[in-house]
């Protein structure tokens, strides 16, 4: 029982530990995505959802605490190798880079407002009209 | 009428400038799946002998620049189209010439989930080591120059791109990604430096890009390790000038392959690569050769707070795996030894502050393989030298 607890304390505590959700907009039909499909996503390598529509990524400036908990926690990369990656692919002509915003308000209207759209707030609010999802 | 050199340099200086400047302000996006991108930079040069990037020699030089931008369009998910224009000038071996640094068309063919493939068509970036696609962006280079073992500035153009096509593949699982190309091109060999380093100096005639190929595969394991091999032919065909040429047609092939391994973590990043080019010339009547190059560097990158990074960086090239001090060489043709070799300790620090990153590095050499030779006469080559390299570098 008192394992159990344990592992629940820690459950509950990592889970509050998360400095970061990754929400889409309301139209994306995908729920949960495995770690391999969110690098993919970020990495700007994956462009299209399952259901063929296409993927637009926004994200916060790489030295915004959102984005740095972003990278660690729930993409297990370091904010430089995301740049880096990001920099070989849009130089070299063989991907797009992801939409910058200025703060989490305008991330999640744009991501509200876009179509297909992805990205990541600390703490969605109450009438946020947008989805979480969550990575396995 | 006669237009003065800073005229030349100064027209595609400012074009680039002015649409450098139109997209700046919140740059990327321009709706309709339109996005642009761009880079610019500037170096200061002081050598202790030879010349790097214009007359550096006790002195300071300013002619080591780049700028370029860049557009994509994907009007729905399976088509990418993206071209960038650029122009570099590095002393008399460059001379910011406005040129097309790629243009093609991407298709994906297959894409499921976590694993895509695809074709491109045009003129295409050539994978080559863990650099050399964004080669001309100083934001992506481990330092203010590439490692020269590696990346010769003198073979630039040839390995940099090439009209072709290119069949890739990229595959994402939870411990990792697996990324590949193969590509069939001719490569572009217009730039007179190529005849220095193949065929010992400025030749009359001119070198043909033939049928070539080169591949890449890269594993990348949770972030942590990073792995690649490059691997692929080049080749290459001289025809020598009607009127005064000292040499006759004949062909140049170069297999060649290069090691990639890297080691990231939080503070660090340990890169390695190690390559080696076979230069395999035949049917000339003086420059027919049969050796093998060999390049390598490692390198260490410390970074700090606030985007201070530090960094050391060893790096060797020999032209002639089999001749490594070059005496053999010196022999037979009565030119100094040292050209043959360089190694190359490089000490540097980086900061980033949003856009903009300012660098400086010293480099302490032994050797001069990987110096312009139209930028340094032979017989005024200094073995050992020093260089101190300062730049800015601005992108969006």
């Amino acid at each position: 029982m008192r394992k159990l607890t344990l592992t629940l304390c820690l459950m509950l505590f990592s889970q509050f530990s998360w400095g970061v959700e990754i929400i889409t907009h309301r139209s994306v039909s995908v729920n949960t995505l495995s770690l391999a499909s969110a690098r993919s996503i970020f990495g700007m390598r994956q462009v299209k959802w399952p259901d063929n529509g296409r993927i637009q990524v926004f994200v916060l400036a790489d030295t915004h605490p959102t984005h740095i908990a972003l990278c660690k926690e729930r993409l297990n990369l370091f904010p430089y190798q995301l740049r880096q990656s990001w920099d070989r692919l849009v130089y070299a002509g063989m991907a797009q880079a992801p939409i910058e915003v200025a703060n989490e308000e305008e991330l999640v209207n744009r991501v509200a407002a876009t179509s297909g759209a992805i990205g990541y707030v600390k703490k969605v609010k109450p009438n946020d009209s947008i989805k979480i999802i969550t990575i396995n | 009428m006669i237009r003065s050199r800073s005229s030349r340099l100064i027209e595609p200086f400012a074009a680039l400038c002015a649409f450098l400047s139109a997209f700046s302000v919140q740059a990327q996006e321009l709706g309709h799946g339109v996005q642009a991108h761009g880079f610019i930079d500037q170096s200061l040069v002081h050598t202790s002998d030879n010349n790097v990037g214009g007359e550096s020699d006790d002195s300071l030089t300013s002619e080591l620049r780049e700028m370029g931008a860049n557009l994509s369009w994907r009007p729905n998910p399976d088509w990418l189209v993206s071209g960038q224009v650029l122009a570099r000038w590095a002393g008399e071996a460059d001379r910011g010439k406005l040129r097309l640094d790629y243009g093609f068309v991407d298709r994906t063919l297959i894409a499921t989930g976590d694993s895509q493939m695809g074709l491109r068509l045009g003129k295409i970036k050539n994978p080559y080591g863990f650099y050399n696609t964004t080669r001309d962006v100083a934001h992506t280079r481990p330092g203010i120059i590439m490692p020269q073992s590696v990346y010769p500035d003198q073979m630039r153009n040839f390995f940099l791109a090439a009209p072709g096509f290119s069949l890739y593949g990229n595959s994402e699982n939870d411990h990792g990604n697996i990324s590949w190309q193969i590509s069939a091109l001719r490569p572009e060999v217009d730039d007179p430096s190529l005849e220095y380093v193949f065929l010992i100096g400025d030749r009359a005639g001119r070198f043909d890009g033939k049928n070539s190929w080169l591949s890449q595969f890269m594993f990348d394991m949770d972030g942590r390790w990073r792995m690649g091999l490059s691997l692929g032919e080049m080749k290459m065909g001289y025809k020598p000038s009607a009127f005064g040429d000292i040499e006759i047609a004949g062909n140049h092939r170069l297999p060649t392959w290069v090691l990639s391994l890297e080691h990231n973590t939080e503070d660090w990043s340990f890169t390695a690569e190690y390559g080696q080019t076979k230069v395999d010339a035949s049917g000339y009547r003086i420059f027919n050769t049969n050796h093998t190059t060999e390049a390598m560097y490692a390198q260490a990158t410390r970074r700090i707070a606030n985007g201070w990074q530090g960094y050391l960086r060893y790096d060797v090239l020999y032209f002639d795996k089999d001749d490594r001090d070059g005496a053999g060489f010196s022999a037979r043709l009565r030119l100094p030894a040292y050209s043959r070799f360089a190694k190359d300790w490089v000490l540097g620090v980086r900061r980033d502050i949003d856009s903009l990153a300012l660098s400086a590095e010293l480099h302490s050499v032994d050797g001069t393989a990987w110096l312009a030779q139209s930028d340094n006469p032979t017989a005024g080559l200094v073995r050992r030298w020093d260089m101190l390299l300062l730049q800015a570098a601005w992108r969006f």
